[in-house]
């Protein structure tokens, strides 16, 4: 049996030991608005609670992303990466104040990624309760600049200016606990905006209405013929436009997410779309416009390499039921740069991106152990081939 | 009036915060100090309150021996939460109880004196949205840091949670503005320094809380300041800027029953004071008014007076502490 399966189930009450540690660096950091771009004041939260535990270092890369460090035993060994995103989808001015039940925590962004960022923070005061050391520095980061418009640029940042090889990474999320990512699909998130002209001299014979004109987009991209192989996909995600129940709309946004994988086939969706908006934009006389806001390149790890062999081990002798399962989020920045690399979710929820979004406690040690085991099995070489 | 007072004893949390330097001055003077949570239907707060204290100020800092919650017998799941994250759980009606059973948050408090170990007992209301260990820790600073200072109380900007997600910024304090503080500014304007002499949340020494009376109701705040004021002077008492305070918004109706338990109080005292005499006794219902479909229809709640002798005169807790607590300053 690998060491690092050993005292697994141990972990988990030991972990359970220290909950009220944890859950307040959960409720702490997650009370802290983070909307994408505005994540500094729980950054400078993150640090704190951080040097509060007596990280060994505690510092910021020139993106800003806060980043403490353990120190290991082998300083002549690349460092082990634990990176949480900081920010929400939720803006400022919503309550972020969190309700704790006996067995769920209730807030705003709680699932993605407060408990993430918060178990990070707790990492240094869990090793400390375990009595764990390790070869490898442990890097705990919290990457700001995550979702949306925010292109993971803190995780490119991180990656491209950290100046020694990464041994391993584990992107930890909220939920699902299970998941086990080790692969990422292509993808190009944007957003497809229709304006009528309403200046002087525009004239229509037929007045278009911008939710119909992007009506006719959604309509079009329905008749993409997609192949089976590489599986690749359209997401209509979101819509929104117009200003009152009686006037035509004269403005109108469509968000869709185009996912592959196969980076290729992704660009061609793309240009096929972006051919279409043209089309339609002469038509029906109105200004368009398709913006990327995010991407991702399709990579992966073996489903036979070390690293996702180790994890699912690790998640079976947690008795946690593995699901396989892409993620464009860290991930895929990190397995782009063959940085071997996983994401794996902490606990159970509900009501994912709403302001009652809640998370199970009790699962949540589990999700703990499992994360301290891939640490340990990444320390003991599973990712030095 | 002693307008000094205002600028030598109001103190901002973070002048306590070196939580460590909190902690060994405890130990210099072999004091305990007991965190006491009154609840009535808090299972919304009361687990993150307990969470953050004992996370902060138990493990991390002991600068916190027990928290306590005296419970007035909440129907929701209150009880429940609070003993699954381990605090001790007392049942207000199964202490003392030959000395009969109020309901009543001055009652809770009264009673906490009994069950409580600490030498400095803090009482805050669990009903604090935003809760963080500064509420504790900065009422219990000025206690350990100054030796003439004998009890705290907090004051804070008063944000108010309305609908689900949705803050507004500045609200709160109308029983203060509309009620106390006038009645301050008549009889003594001294008080009126206490920015917000109705915050539920304070800290003292056990030798203070044990000598006087508590109201077993709304009107503990108001009769604690008055009575301690009139014992020990007003430089025994400071005041503490806690900031940020986000709680439950009370409707008019509701602060209108608050008011009338403050009045009330407040005019005890200054009969006892010999500063006013009643010609006749004074009414114990408050009498409210609803319009129900086309009908007015008064809405009455019968509120006596009721108050608590000072506890160190209860022979149950003279034979727990002595005539007084063992550590007492």
């Amino acid at each position: 049996m690998p060491p690092y399966l050993k005292n697994l189930p141990g972990y988990v009450e030991a972990v359970r030991n220290i909950r009220e540690t944890i859950i307040a660096n959960i409720v702490f950091l997650g009370q802290i608005p983070a909307p994408t771009f505005h994540e500094k004041r729980r950054a400078v939260k993150f640090m704190d609670r951080l040097l509060e535990n007596d990280v060994d270092e505690c510092t910021t890369d020139g993106y800003q992303n806060p980043i403490g460090i353990i120190r290991g035993k082998q300083s002549d060994l690349p460092p082990i990466l634990l990176v949480a995103h900081l920010d929400t989808t939720f803006p400022k001015d919503c309550d972020h104040n969190y309700t704790i039940n006996e067995n769920t925590i209730r807030g705003a962004g709680i699932l993605d990624n407060s408990v993430g960022v918060g178990v990070l923070a707790s990492m240094p005061a869990i090793f400390k309760h375990l009595d764990l050391t390790f070869k490898s520095d442990i890097l705990l980061v919290g990457v700001i600049q995550s979702l949306g418009k925010g292109n993971q640029r803190g995780m490119r940042h991180l990656v491209k200016t950290w100046p020694t090889p990464i041994r391993g990474a584990i992107c930890v999320e909220g939920v699902e606990l299970g998941r086990l990512s080790y692969y990422s699909e292509g993808m190009i998130r944007c957003e497809i905006t229709c304006q009528i002209f309403e200046e002087k001299g525009v004239e229509y014979r037929f007045k278009p209405n911008a939710i119909l004109v992007l009506h006719e987009v959604i309509n079009q991209i329905m008749a993409i013929r997609l192949p089976q192989k590489p599986r690749s996909r359209v997401i209509i995600g979101m819509i929104k436009g117009g200003r009152k129940h009686g006037i035509i709309a004269y403005d109108a946004t469509l968000g869709l997410e185009i996912q592959s994988d196969s980076d290729k086939m992704v660009k061609t969706i793309f240009a096929d779309i972006k051919d279409m908006v043209t089309g339609i934009s002469h038509e029906f006389g109105v200004r368009m416009k398709m913006e990327t806001i995010s991407n991702a390149t399709a990579s992966r790890l073996r489903y036979n390499h070390p690293l996702v062999k180790a994890a699912g081990e690790i998640m079976e002798a947690l008795d946690i039921h593995t699901v396989g399962e892409p993620s464009e989020s860290e991930l895929s920045i990190l397995l782009s740069k063959n940085i071997p690399a996983v994401t794996l979710g902490l606990t159970h929820g509900e009501h994912y991106h709403q302001t009652d979004s809640q998370m199970a406690i009790d699962p949540l040690f589990r999700g703990i152990a499992q994360v301290i085991g891939v640490i340990q099995a990444i320390d003991s070489g599973v990712c030095d081939e | 009036m002693n307008k000094s007072w205002v600028a030598s004893n109001t103190f901002h949390y973070s002048r306590f915060g070196d939580l460590a330097h909190l902690v060994r001055k405890k130990r210099e003077k072999g004091l305990k100090i007991s965190l006491c949570l009154p609840t009535l239907n808090e299972a919304k707060t009361i687990a993150k309150e307990i969470i953050i204290m004992k996370s902060e100020l138990m493990t991390r800092h002991p600068l916190l021996d027990e928290i306590v919650v005296i419970d007035s017998g909440s129907t929701d799941d209150t009880v429940k939460i609070a003993e699954s994250f381990d605090a001790k759980v007392y049942l207000a009606d199964e202490l003392l109880p030959e000395h009969g059973a109020y309901k009543g948050k001055g009652e809770n408090l009264w009673k906490a004196l009994y069950i409580t170990t600490g030498d400095i007992i803090v009482y805050l209301d669990a009903d604090i949205k935003n809760i963080h260990h500064r509420f504790c820790y900065g009422l219990v600073g000025p206690l350990l840091m100054y030796d003439h200072i004998k009890y705290t109380k907090a004051f804070y900007d008063r944000p108010i949670a309305i609908g689900k997600s949705k803050i507004r910024p500045t609200g709160g304090g109308r029983v203060t503005e509309l009620v106390i503080r006038p009645l301050f500014s008549l009889f003594f304007p001294e008080l009126t320094q206490i920015l917000q002499p109705l915050s539920g949340e304070y800290a003292g020494y056990r030798e203070v809380f044990e000598k006087i009376p508590f109201p077993i109701g709304y009107g503990v705040e108001t009769s604690m300041i008055l009575d301690i004021c009139e014992k020990w002077g007003l430089d025994v008492i400071a005041q503490v800027d806690l900031e940020r305070r986000i709680h439950r918004n009370q409707d008019t109706k509701a602060l209108g029953r608050m008011s009338f338990v403050v009045i009330k109080t407040f005019l005890k005292r200054l009969e006892n004071l010999g500063i006013m005499e009643m010609k006749k006794d004074i009414y114990d219902q408050m009498i409210q008014y609803q319009l129900v479909k086309n009908d007015i229809t008064p809405d009455v709640v019968k509120m006596v007076g009721i108050e608590r002798p000072p506890m160190a005169s209860i022979p149950e807790y003279q034979e727990k502490f002595g005539q007084s607590a063992p550590n007492a300053t």
